[in-house]
């Protein structure tokens, strides 16, 4: 179980979001490669957007995690985006000079919908449409338990 | 000697050693020990970040790469982490593993012995850029060990932990 790093993903059209929170490092980077992975052979994309508004911590592992998914992306023909990356990550980012490979939106807006839980990649392929009405349901089931036994 | 070597060498106020085993899981752990420690000066919130990633691919590199060669866990990585008169912060990280062969083309951006597993290159890049001076040493068979050296910026407004000059 990955309690570092996970991601959650928003499918509108052909343009995949995802959401990474957390610290990619060597150790997450694996699961979060095979969750985006996953997703990007599944649902085939002709945009992905990686949003790094949440990431609080990232080395190189998240440069090879990034440089190998625009590989993905160019072999299924399609482009990439990076969002909102803090600080530090842009840092790290530039040092590598990412900026020119793959370009990068700053945007104001609440990125991420508010209160929304993140999948762990092991769980990855729900979209945010998908699990809002679980997780509601779920806090319904728990009160109306809860409810019960008191 | 030149200030950058200069660096390295120093009156230690106070130190932290610890090993852990060479598990990818653990490099979390190292960078925060590291940053746990180093905190005592009341560093900048980049000075921090950048401690942190440069330690953070120093031990990558030891599990990635030095202990490539054994089974999971059963290398041992070393981190020291000095804090020096002058808020000069200093981190060896050490290993007993493979060793590199060839130091000067492993600094070189990009250089990776392992495009395959996604492995970006710039290890020592970061460490290079987010530090003051790094050493590195290493001999095949035998090992390596890098070292780390940031000065922190003077913070007068901060009241106690250490001073610039000398202890408060």
């Amino acid at each position: 179980m990955n309690e570092r790093a996970a991601f959650l993903c928003d499918t509108s059209g052909q343009t995949l979001i995802i959401y990474i929170r957390g610290e990619i490092d060597h150790h997450t980077a694996v699961s979060v490669r095979n969750g985006i992975d996953t997703l990007l052979f599944e649902k085939r994309p002709s945009k992905l957007i990686l949003d790094l508004s949440e990431v609080g911590f990232m080395d190189s592992s998240g440069l090879g995690l990034i440089m190998g998914r625009l590989s993905v992306m160019k072999s299924l023909g399609g482009d990439m985006l990076l969002r909102n990356p803090g600080r530090e990550t842009q840092m790290i980012l530039s040092l590598a000079g990412m900026e020119r490979l793959i370009p990068t939106e700053y945007s104001d807006t609440q990125s991420l919908p508010v209160n929304q839980h993140y999948a762990h990649p092991h769980m990855a392929a729900e979209s945010v449409a998908d699990r809002a009405p679980k997780s509601a349901s779920r806090r319904r089931s728990k009160a109306k338990a809860s409810g019960t036994s008191a | 000697m030149s200030r950058k070597k200069s660096i390295f060498k120093g009156k230690v106020i106070n130190r932290l050693q610890f090993k852990l085993p060479a598990l990818s899981i653990n490099e979390a752990m190292a960078r925060t020990m590291v940053g746990v420690f180093v905190s005592q000066l009341d560093p900048e919130v980049t000075e921090l970040a950048d401690i942190k990633c440069a330690v953070s691919e120093a031990v990558t590199n030891s599990i990635v790469h030095g202990y490539r060669y054994v089974s999971s866990g059963a290398g041992i990585v070393t981190v020291t982490v000095s804090i020096m008169e002058g808020r000069a912060v200093r981190v060896e990280i050490k290993d007993q593993g493979c060793g590199i062969s060839n130091v000067q083309e492993a600094r070189q951006p990009l250089f990776t012995t392992d495009a395959a597993g996604e492995r970006s290159g710039m290890g020592f890049t970061v460490m290079e850029s987010f530090t003051d001076a790094m050493k590195v040493v290493s001999k095949p068979g035998q090992g390596t060990t890098v070292t780390l050296c940031k000065v922190l910026k003077d913070r007068p407004e901060v009241a106690g932990g250490y001073r610039r000059h000398g202890q408060s």
